[in-house]
């Protein structure tokens, strides 16, 4: 079996999980050959990441921002703050490598799905928003959506941030835009717009959320070409919105509380209208890397060598077409997803 | 003149008062019946 050389460019917070991930001794069910390469621009990061891993991943760093990776190197996941890996995934695939990118801002992916065509020609796959939301939202959508018969509508809502990039990240998208799609096209709503309380895996329990500038439709609509609505929402507090116009003074934690993922999906089963709620419960930033790491294990498993290949291109991960053997190894991982049962419109 | 004094007196108490209910809210209403199973193995087959 030949060795998957993956590289994670971005050491920050996420791209040292992701590694860490990497590292595991067992994917899907098998013991990879694997080498990885992690980029870094600090030299500061340098040291750090030798304690942590020491002759285990090649190191590199990449002053420039114009990461210089060796041939070999066939999978790159992009672990840089949102609105940075357009330029490092456009690069990487006209190299010819597999790219995942972790950016869940939705400027970001409109522009990343774009690059669909590109992708195409030189036969290789372009996974856009592997993280927590989008990502692991995608995931449990598509998964949920093969318990109806037809899905006419999907609701996403998440809870909390990973790191001071995806907290600044959040604040962002809950100032911009939203864009739902509503009946065949695209609607515009203002963010903090439509207050919704959404009730997540305990102990985090029910939350106001907000509507915001979420990417999670935009990787979502294509997968499910027929759907009436899709919408996301963040969970905010009456605080942040008031403090909405006003500069933050103080600085993000270095990695967030626990997070929750709230995935609602609506439609018809057996002729009656039906709904299904899936929710998942853990650190963002852990869940993040455990996706990305995860859909790049995947491009190297045994598995896809035995079945048809993944077909080359732009998507989200609702429309890799793996989404149940991602979430049984997400869950041997201990990113564990829970359904809700009970009554309706909890 | 006074009338004026004690109308947005008035309006700046009700004010007052309709902040601080804003903000404080009320308990969510829990659902009564129903709760989170973990997705397992056949589940994700």
């Amino acid at each position: 079996m030949s060795t998957q050389q993956i590289a994670v460019i971005g050491a920050g917070i996420l791209g040292v999980r992701i590694t860490r991930e990497l590292l595991g001794p067992r994917a899907f069910g098998e013991s990879p050959n694997r080498s990885i390469t992690i980029v870094t621009r600090r030299n500061d990061r340098l040291n750090l990441l030798r304690n942590q891993f020491g002759s285990s991943v090649s190191m590199l760093i990449d002053q420039s921002g114009d990461a210089q990776l060796p041939d070999e190197i066939t999978t790159v996941i992009i672990a840089r703050a949102a609105g940075e890996q357009y330029k490092i995934a456009q690069q990487q695939l006209s190299l010819g490598r597999d790219v995942i990118t972790t950016t869940d801002d939705p400027v970001e992916v409109q522009r990343l799905l774009k690059l669909h065509a590109s992708a195409t020609s030189v036969g290789k796959t372009l996974v856009v928003g592997a993280s927590f939301a989008p990502g692991l939202s995608c995931l449990l959508a598509s998964h949920a959506s093969t318990l109806l018969d037809r899905v006419d509508e999907i609701h996403i809502a998440r809870h909390g941030a990973a790191g001071p990039a995806c907290a600044a990240q959040r604040l962002r998208a809950l100032r911009g835009t939203a864009t739902d799609w509503r009946d065949g096209s695209w609607v515009k709503r203002p963010g903090f717009s439509g207050r919704e309380l959404c009730w997540f895996p305990d102990p985090i329990g029910a939350r106001d959320c907000y509507r915001a500038a979420l990417a999670d439709p935009l990787l979502l609509v294509p997968v499910f070409p027929k759907i009436e609505r899709v919408t996301a929402r963040l969970a905010a507090t009456r605080r942040d919105r008031v403090l909405a116009p006003f500069p933050v003074w103080l600085p993000a934690p270095s990695e967030g509380g626990i997070g929750a993922l709230r995935v609602e999906l609506r439609g018809e089963r057996a002729g009656e209208r039906e709904w299904v709620v899936y929710g998942a419960l853990d650190r963002p930033a852990v869940a993040a890397a455990a996706t990305a790491a995860v859909v790049a294990l995947w491009f190297g498993s045994a598995q896809l060598l035995t079945s048809s290949s993944v077909s080359p291109g732009a998507t989200g991960l609702a429309g890799l077409g793996a989404t149940s053997e991602l979430l049984a190894e997400l869950a041997l991982r201990g990113v564990r997803a829970a359904v809700f049962e009970g009554s309706q419109g909890s | 003149m006074r009338g004026l004094q004690r109308a947005v007196l008035a309006l700046g108490l009700g004010l007052l008062v309709s902040v601080v209910v804003r903000f404080l809210g009320g308990d969510a209403t829990v659902p009564s019946t129903g709760g989170w199973r973990e997705l397992s193995g056949p589940d994700l087959r």
